[in-house]
């Protein structure tokens, strides 16, 4: 993505012919600052700085700066409080993540296969997929109470849609005349799901678990920040009941760490999983 | 010319659509689910699952004692304010992303962390920023639609076939011109494929926005109801909710419509 | 023996029109002969071949081979597919080793069977490469590998080389022949080449459209071993006599359609 920019610029602000070859000639050490590296740590000093000032001066009663922050962050992590936080929001992670994906899948599966049942079913995923889940967390409260249960399940709501879409998309793609190829070997509806079905759509499959997983760490966040205050969520209410804004910040800090590790860690794996799709070729993921 | 080829279709062809078609499909399949859940609603007699008719009802008398046009009109404020913002800084910042290499290498990582993490563990940082206001909520609704406008926007940029550009620069367009009327233009349909993704997420953030910072708006009423368990209540709000979520999408819809025309059908509908 | 007698097929579209794909298709072929199926675009040749593979169903008539009705697919046919259809993620041993898999053959059994063809094939060297690694008509020759591992007694060719370039294709076209003289199956064939169908065939099949009919069958007289000498054989005076005439044919074929058409002369053809 950058080589393909790159192109672009060289063209857009030279002059033309002949092509200036303006690259080679410079010294090294201004192309090596002229690195994507150099840009990013720039917008992070830059933002680092501006939080700091901002603390410094304008800050109230719950904003630190960036330097408090990172104590605070590194305090917390020494703490058992956070850490039996970490176990509780993540219990309900992984076991909903985890439904998401044995029910989602052949869900998906289904629906990308046989054209009716899709057809019947297209406007609850519609709906589903923009319906802000969070508004039914008082109806599972009213179910299943405040417990580790009524969590899962709103995990697994938050993810199964994304699986299921995807799953769906990438069933659907199949090419048709792989499916006749397997067919005219004489396989049967299993053997289709097994070996062409299932392996065709698995770039898509492992894409949805990747954003399931996002989505089920945001199910994950919301169910403890708007009802039930406890584990991670609950102490970002409890540091902020108390005015503590380093702590709170430094619990925000970890809730994104985490986020993005889980997140990056799919990423590897969607791109292991399938080295022969053309998008993990690139190395570009999609979205 | 293209356009009008690719995107006539016989009036009595469409009907015809309609009726057998996926739009039926969907209508049966609601129907269906309609009657069961007040069956099951009737049946079970439990707090958390009333029965449609009784959501109706009382989304009927919301509807008449004025608490549904109030706090719409505040949410819908809230999401023209936080989309708006959105659309402008996802347009400009994707724009620059795709088009230059260093405003690229700066940002990108940064928005696709943002695009990817739990959007709402901010929403404590404008509350401590901004206090319990529909500040803090109209920031929400912009951490929620803003990054996925970006990426798509700069994707589509990116995307632009090369060859546009050039024949623009033959012609001496200058870089103003070549962004204006070939890249933007070129890049709209996929660019507003970011804009709808855009709007369902500034929904989903106006509504979680205003459940946290309860003060105002359907998220506030959706959170009172819940904490008053009154099921018949939550599920006549969440209507309302789905209602505007699906019209703010339909309208962007319509505007894509109107602005990509000369998109050939038949890739768009893939 | 392949027997088709009486074989009829009407295909009913999404907005309820009815296309007569095959009417009263009767048609038989020989043991170990090569036969090829020429014809203009729409006029049933996929539909038959698919039939005969039992991928499709029929309306009315029969098929049968030696002597046993067709009732779906089945271990004495298989098919090469014009786009390949080669698992991409498959390598190509794993490919053309795909039909003796699912037939349950063990795994050093049907590798070393794989390796066989595709050394008979010329591939020898590329067996863990994947398909996105080859060429068109590296690809094909997976796919020409995978169909004769299981030792059918029936393949059925969809024009197997229209996607590849004429010299890769006069390349194949040669390895084809050379492998049917080697194993005799018997072979059904369809092109859209007069050169093709000429060179390759025992009898060429021409087919007429709407409705889908044979409208004749042309025995070609060339002598066979044909895949020594080729170029030679495109000289003689038969090829090119028979060549010209199955031209006339087909031109013959347009014109009568056209007329009965108009729509047709812009490419409209529905
Ligand atoms: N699944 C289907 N549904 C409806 N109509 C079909 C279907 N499959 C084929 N047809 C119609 O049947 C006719 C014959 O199709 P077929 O694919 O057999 O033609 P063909 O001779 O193989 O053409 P080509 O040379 O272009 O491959 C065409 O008019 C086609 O539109
Ligand atoms: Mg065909």
């Amino acid at each position: 993505m950058t080589q393909r920019t790159a192109v672009l610029n060289t063209q857009t602000h030279t002059t033309p012919l002949p092509m200036p070859q303006r690259n080679p000639q410079r010294p090294a050490w201004i192309r090596a600052l002229d690195s994507n590296l150099t840009y990013q740590i720039g917008t992070f000093a830059l933002f680092a700085l501006a939080w700091q000032l901002y603390g410094t001066y304008w800050g109230g009663l719950l904003v630190p700066t960036f330097t408090e922050t990172v104590i605070a962050f590194v305090e917390l992590l020494g703490t058992g409080e956070f850490w039996e936080a970490m176990f509780i929001s993540n219990q309900a992670l992984f076991i909903g993540f985890a439904l998401s994906i044995i029910i989602g899948v052949p869900v998906g599966v289904l629906l990308g296969r046989f054209r009716t049942m899709e057809r019947y079913s297209d406007v609850y995923l519609n709906i589903l997929l923009v319906t802000p889940m969070a508004a039914i967390i008082p109806l599972l409260i009213m179910s299943v109470g405040f417990g580790l249960l009524s969590r899962v399940i709103l995990v697994t709501i938050f993810a199964i849609v994304m699986v299921i879409v995807n799953v769906r998309a990438g069933v659907r793609q199949v090419d048709p005349t792989l499916i006749q190829m397997a067919r005219s070997f004489g396989a049967s509806e299993r053997e289709i799901w097994f070996r062409v079905l299932i392996p065709g759509a698995l770039p898509s499959i492992m894409t949805g678990l990747r954003l399931g997983l996002g989505r089920a760490v945001t199910g994950m966040v919301i169910v403890e920040l708007l009802m039930v205050s406890l584990a991670l969520g609950g102490l970002i209410l409890e540091f902020r009941g108390m005015f503590n804004g380093p702590g709170l910040y430094a619990t925000i800090v970890a809730i994104l760490i985490e986020a993005l590790l889980l997140i990056s860690l799919a990423h590897w794996l969607e791109r292991k999983a399938a080295p022969w799709a053309p998008n993990n070729q690139k190395g570009r993921g999609s979205r | 010319m293209t356009a009008l080829i690719t995107r006539a279709r016989p009036k009595s062809g469409l009907s015809k659509r309609l009726l057998n078609g996926r739009a039926s499909a969907s209508l049966i399949s609601l129907a269906v689910a309609g009657v069961l859940w007040e069956i099951v609603g009737q049946a079970a007699k439990v707090p958390f699952f009333p029965p449609l008719t009784a959501v109706l009802v009382e989304l009927w008398s919301m509807i008449t004692r004025g608490e549904i046009f109030g706090n719409l009109a505040t949410s819908l404020a809230n999401l023209v304010l936080g989309f708006g913002l959105s659309l402008i800084v996802g347009i400009v910042v994707g724009t620059a992303m795709g088009r230059y290499r260093r405003v690229n290498a700066a940002l990108g990582i940064y928005v696709y962390a943002l695009l990817t993490a739990p959007s709402l563990v901010f929403a404590p940082i404008f509350f401590s920023i901004l206090g319990a206001g529909q500040g803090s909520i109209v920031a929400v609704i912009f951490m929620y639609s803003a990054f996925i406008m970006i990426i798509n926007t700069a994707s589509a940029v990116e995307n632009v076939n090369p060859s546009l550009v050039e024949m623009g620069r033959s012609y001496g367009a200058n870089e103003w011109q070549i962004l204006t009327r070939i890249i933007l233009p070129a890049a709209a349909p996929m660019i507003f494929a970011g804009v709808r993704l855009g709007m369902g997420r500034a929904v989903t953030g106006m509504i979680n926005g205003e459940m946290f910072i309860a003060v105002v708006g359907l998220g506030r009423m959706v959170t009172v109801a819940g904490k008053s368990f009154d099921g018949a209540a939550v599920l006549a709000i969440l209507i309302v909710i789905i209602t505007v979520a699906l019209a703010a999408i339909a309208l962007v819809q319509f505007v894509d419509r109107r602005i990509t025309s000369w998109v050939p059908n038949t890739t768009k509908e893939s | 023996m392949i027997e088709i007698t009486g074989l009829g097929k009407t295909f009913t579209g999404q907005d309820g029109s009815a296309v007569r794909a095959l009417d009263n298709v009767n048609l038989s072929v020989q043991d170990n002969e090569f036969l090829t199926v020429l014809g203009p675009s729409g006029c049933g040749k996929t539909t038959m071949l698919k039939m005969i593979a039992g991928l499709m169903p029929w309306d009315e008539g029969e098929i049968s081979i030696a002597g046993n009705p067709v009732r779906g697919p089945g271990p004495d046919r298989s098919m090469v597919f014009q786009n390949f259809a080669l698992l991409p993620w498959s390598t190509v041993l794993e490919n053309v080793a795909f039909g003796l898999r699912l037939r349950g053959v063990s795994k050093s059994e049907r590798e070393d069977r794989a390796r066989e063809l595709i050394s008979m094939v010329g591939l020898t060297g590329f067996e863990t490469k994947r398909p996105g690694e080859l060429s068109g008509g590296m690809q094909q020759r997976v796919g020409l590998a995978r169909a004769l591992a299981v030792e059918p007694k029936v393949l059925l060719m969809d024009e197997p080389f229209g996607a590849v370039d004429e010299q890769t294709r006069r390349l194949l076209q040669e390895e084809l022949l050379s492998i049917w003289e080697r194993t005799k199956v018997t072979v059904v064939f369809i092109t859209h080449s007069m050169e093709e169908a000429v060179l390759l065939g025992d009898r060429v099949v021409l087919m007429s459209a709407r409705p889908g009919q044979i409208s004749e069958i042309v025995p070609v007289p060339l002598e066979r071993p044909r895949s020594s000498d080729v170029g030679g054989l495109e000289r003689s005076k038969e090829y090119v006599e028979i060549t010209a005439y199955l031209w006339e044919r087909l031109r013959e074929m347009h014109d009568e359609h056209r007329a009965k058409n108009p729509a047709a002369l812009n490419g409209a053809g529905r």
